[in-house]
């Protein structure tokens, strides 16, 4: 069995944040890096089902798009355990669309068996790279994964999807597919300091991106919403603000 | 980043008499165990400060003659021109950053033991000291009067001679001015006591005359107490202070308002466990309120929040800072950087208090591990250097108040990777259940300010939920591991007093506990009687004790000290807490050791009984704080059965143990040796601290000369 897990490496936002003089982007001086968080726990689930399920022959390929400055990302992956990293060279537009499009062939050429994504990028939030790549890839999609029963015999997952308001949908899905990963799936492991130092030495792969096509958006512009006006302290006891406050919204709902 | 503009009126300038106190943030005078004798500690304890941003810095009370000597206790001393020479070194630093500098001209009257100078201290009536045993004061007489205020002029000349720019005629804490102005120690009958007019003359006229000698290019400070919470005959604000006010504000330039006397001057460095930030302010503002000349006063403030409100309600002009300022020396440059969350906020456990009430030893900070080593270990509180062995990874198991502080160091001297271990899901360590005690919630602060430090820092991570054996530190690729496993509290009875288990001590049973069963397992404390057992002295047993009468259980605290609690004396906690224990109905037994314990009773006898007569309490429950030991498995481990040389072979080159781990010990002395271990990561020997300058007279001659 061959799963493929997509990753980011995400910016983070420090305490202050500037941006790039054509205020497109936030200025990479204000900016740290690190694995999309939703990212390592689809790395971990992959693990898992090697751990629980897999047998000899098992592999876990990490792949990711963008220049040598991700690869800190993906080698984190590489210490938690999975076996190789694919890096798709490219450092242009970086909208959903176009990240599945330069994914799509990568993957596709590995013919796994499942296809992990992260539900969503913790930077920008768009939560569309991978039901995109299942498009492209003319995969099952399942999107926002809490769980998964793999029956490799049947080949055949029964997965759980977090809907709104707590609720479960309970499906099955034939693999190959696709699945978007939900935080708190599991609890992704720490590497040890010497599975860092080793992932250090690990080669990547590194594959020239293909056509990148049309982007599905362009920035315009980046700023800081502007501050909003007419808030009000209320000061007093806890019973004076719970009675002001009603009042203020039995005002606002007439 | 940009200071928050709603903060500016901190760093508005303020005239103070002939000077200008360049923002609003005002070291207020404390004490540091430096004095005059340790010149150059002093100095960079207090420019520390300065450069942090602070507008002016005090010294601590400084001694104006050799028959106002507090040894054992370590005052600033201006006795003569050699004590000159030695305070001007923190005078001229703290100019060099812009600060103004503050000597608190005092006379202790009979508080002052004079033990080194072996004088006799003179006050306004022969009663013994209530803070000092067996010092009493000579009887002052009009000679005397005049003489002692000469001591001041003569003081407030070599303090302007030194470099200060504000001197004070020190009254709070009971003392000289302040013993003449209340009814408690004056019982004078002469025009110097009784009537309102009569009790501020001494003071008065003191203020008038250091104002003539120096007054006109040194600000006049006054600090005085406006409550001693004992009736009629301790000063009051309404009777006495406030006419005081009214009386001098024309020949004062700044006021310093506090209160308390000084038995129980708890009251004015308010402990966390018992008062909030601010609790002063009602008697700042009524100060406020008659007084034309600014008003400075503590509060304990950390947050610049409460300071702008203190001043733009009109309490206080300028937000004086002692223990928010040993904790965070750069608390106005961190607020004026808009860096909140850099603060390292002060706790109000009074470590460093106990240190000048035990007597003489540096001051030290639970927060701030580099307080009082700027100068004698060249500490820094902000400022790291690259680690010479900074390409190496380094292992930290156990992230308590050492391990944090370790990690954090680490981080900061730029460590390649750090790895703070932990086997629960967050850091903290015995600071996760100590601040559910009652009352010692803000001393969570010392998590809170290191995880937010260690999440900012890139090349450290935390580790959560992850237990190390031996074989596992073995294998986890660090260069260096730091051992920070902690401490626990005895299940067995073992104890400082007799140097043996308890027989029938067994924290295995139902009934027999100890303070992490308590307060981290949440083991259930069965039936109504308990008897908590303390034999360490500090805050643990009080604490189970408060907590456990508070939840409705029979309480009976024995310890076979002659206190309970001695160490909160120091503290400065003793007196409320005591209060709190009594009010609870918490029957306290002194001087009782346990001979047994059996199920349902403790037996003990008086420790100085020496026909061991047994007495017995009944008991449904038993709380064992007696001593605690080292969690040191873990070290024995690698050293022992591993071994240092196959750990080598795996690439560790060294192994240390910090805090509790190695020895149990105060939180600040936990936080001390993580931070010293880390700041001292690349030297010859790190298992062993380097030598510290210690400033003393050495003697230049030929040995074989003797």
């Amino acid at each position: 069995m061959k799963i493929v897990v997509c990753v980011k490496q995400v910016a983070v936002l420090g305490d202050e944040v500037e941006f790039t003089d054509d205020a497109r982007d936030v200025d990479p001086d204000f900016l740290d890096a690190s694995l999309n968080e939703w990212d390592s726990y689809a790395t971990e689930e992959a693990l898992r089902i090697r751990e629980n399920a897999g047998s000899d022959g098992d592999e876990i390929v990490v792949v990711s798009v963008g220049d040598g400055d991700v690869e800190p990302a993906m080698r984190r992956c590489l210490a938690m355990g999975a076996d190789r990293a694919t890096r798709i060279d490219h450092s242009g537009s970086r909208d959903p669309i176009t990240i599945a499009r330069l994914l799509a062939p990568v993957v596709n050429a590995e013919s796994p068996d499942l296809v992990f994504c992260g539900v969503q990028s913790s930077d920008a939030v768009q939560a569309a790279t991978g039901t995109a790549l299942a498009e492209l890839l003319d995969l099952a999609r399942v999107a926002v994964v809490t769980r998964i029963e793999l029956d490799t015999g049947a080949r055949r997952a029964t997965v759980h999807r977090e809907l709104e308001g707590g609720l479960v949908d309970v499906t099955e899905v034939d693999t190959p597919a696709l699945l978007t990963i939900q935080t708190g799936i599991n609890q992704p492991r720490y590497a040890t300091l010497r599975a860092i130092k080793q992932a250090e030495q690990e080669p990547i792969q590194v594959v020239a991106a293909g056509e990148e096509g049309e982007p599905a958006y362009r920035v315009r512009r980046m700023f800081a919403p502007p501050k909003g006006e007419g808030a009000e302290l209320l000061d007093g006891s806890a019973a004076d603000i719970a009675r002001r406050i009603a009042g203020i919204v039995q005002e606002r709902l007439k | 980043m940009a200071r928050d503009p709603k903060y500016d009126i901190l760093f508005e300038p303020i005239q103070l008499g002939p000077k200008t106190m360049k923002n609003r943030f005002y070291q207020i005078p404390h004490c540091n165990g430096f004095g005059s004798e340790k010149p150059l500690s002093q100095a960079y304890f207090r420019a520390m400060k300065a450069e942090g941003g602070y507008g002016a810095c005090c010294t601590e009370y400084c001694s104006i003659s050799p028959e106002s000597d507090d040894t054992h206790r370590v005052s600033a001393r201006l006795w003569d021109d050699e004590d000159v020479k030695n305070l001007s070194v923190m005078c001229e630093m703290l100019h060099e950053h812009g600060a103004l500098a503050a000597a608190e001209l005092w006379y202790g009257g009979p508080h002052a033991p004079c033990m080194e100078s072996r004088s006799v201290p003179r006050g306004p009536s022969q009663i013994p000291s209530d803070f000092e045993y067996l010092t009493y004061a000579k009887e002052m007489d009009k000679d005397d009067i005049r003489e002692v205020q000469q001591l001041y002029v003569d003081a407030a000349i070599r303090a302007r001679e030194a470099g200060f720019d504000i001197v004070y005629v020190y009254g709070s804490h009971s003392y000289l001015p302040q013993q003449f102005l209340t009814p408690y120690y004056n019982k004078r009958t002469d025009e110097y006591g009784g009537s309102f007019e009569n009790r501020a003359r001494f003071w008065r006229e003191t203020i008038e005359q250091v104002r003539e000698a120096v007054g006109d290019d040194t600000a006049i400070a006054v600090r005085m107490s406006c409550d001693m919470f004992m009736g009629d005959a301790g000063t009051q604000l309404e009777r006495d202070c406030l006419p005081f006010v009214e009386l001098c504000d024309e020949i004062v330039d700044v006021w310093d308002i506090n209160v308390s006397g000084i038995s129980e001057w708890g009251e004015d460095a308010t402990p966390s466990r018992f008062y909030p930030s601010g609790r002063l302010l009602p008697w700042q503002e009524a100060v406020k309120k008659v007084a034309k000349k600014p008003v400075l006063g503590v509060g304990r403030f950390t947050s610049p929040d409460l300071m702008v409100d203190a001043i733009n309600s009109g309490k206080l002009d300028i937000i004086a800072t002692c223990r928010p300022s040993i904790s965070d020396p750069f608390l106005p440059k961190k607020i004026d950087e808009g860096r909140l969350d850099d603060i390292r906020e002060c706790i109000g456990c009074n470590i460093c208090i106990s240190r000048w009430e035990i007597g003489g030893p540096p001051v030290i900070c639970t927060q701030n591990a580099t307080a009082g080593e700027e100068y004698r270990r060249g500490w820094h509180p902000e400022k790291f250097d690259t680690a010479e062995n900074a390409d190496n990874d380094v292992l930290v198991v156990g992230a308590g108040p050492a391990g944090m502080e370790c990690a954090m160091i680490l981080g900061k001297r730029g460590m390649r990777r750090v790895h703070l271990v932990e086997v629960a899901d967050d850091m903290g360590g015995i600071m996760r259940w100590i601040p559910q005690l009652p009352g010692l919630g803000e001393w969570a602060r010392v998590v809170n300010y290191r995880k937010i430090q260690i999440d900012k820092l890139r090349n450290v991570e935390f580790i959560p939920g992850t237990t190390l054996d031996a074989n596992g530190v073995k294998e986890y690729g660090a260069e260096i591991v730091v051992i920070a496993t902690g401490g626990y509290w005895v299940g067995d009875g073992l104890n400082g007093c007799t140097h043996d288990t308890i027989p029938g001590a067994d924290a295995s049973q139902p009934w027999c506990l100890t303070p992490e069963q308590i307060m981290r397992d949440g083991k259930d404390v069965p039936g109504a009687r308990v008897v908590v057992i303390d034999n360490d002295g500090y805050f643990m047993g009080v604490s189970l004790a408060e907590k456990l009468a508070s939840e409705g259980k029979k309480v009976t605290l024995m310890t076979h000290l002659g206190h309970i609690a001695p160490y909160m004396h120091f503290t400065l906690e003793a007196p409320n807490q005591h209060r709190k224990l009594h009010k609870l109905g918490v029957d306290i037994v002194t001087s009782h050791m346990p001979s047994r314990i059996e199920q349902g009773a403790v037996v003990a006898t008086h420790v100085f009984d020496e026909d061991g007569h047994e007495q017995t309490w009944e008991a449904d429950a038993v709380v064992l704080v007696t001593q605690r030991r080292s969690n040191e498995a873990l070290y024995r481990e690698l050293k022992d059965s591993v071994g240092f040389d196959t750990l080598r072979g795996e690439g560790i080159t060294a192994c240390y143990r910090i805090g509790d781990c190695e020895a149990p010990r105060l939180i600040a002395d936990c936080v001390f040796s993580g931070h010293r271990l880390a700041r001292e990561i690349d030297s010859e020997n790190p298992e062993v601290p380097k030598p510290f300058i210690r400033e003393r007279r050495v003697i230049e001659r030929e040995l074989a000369a003797v």
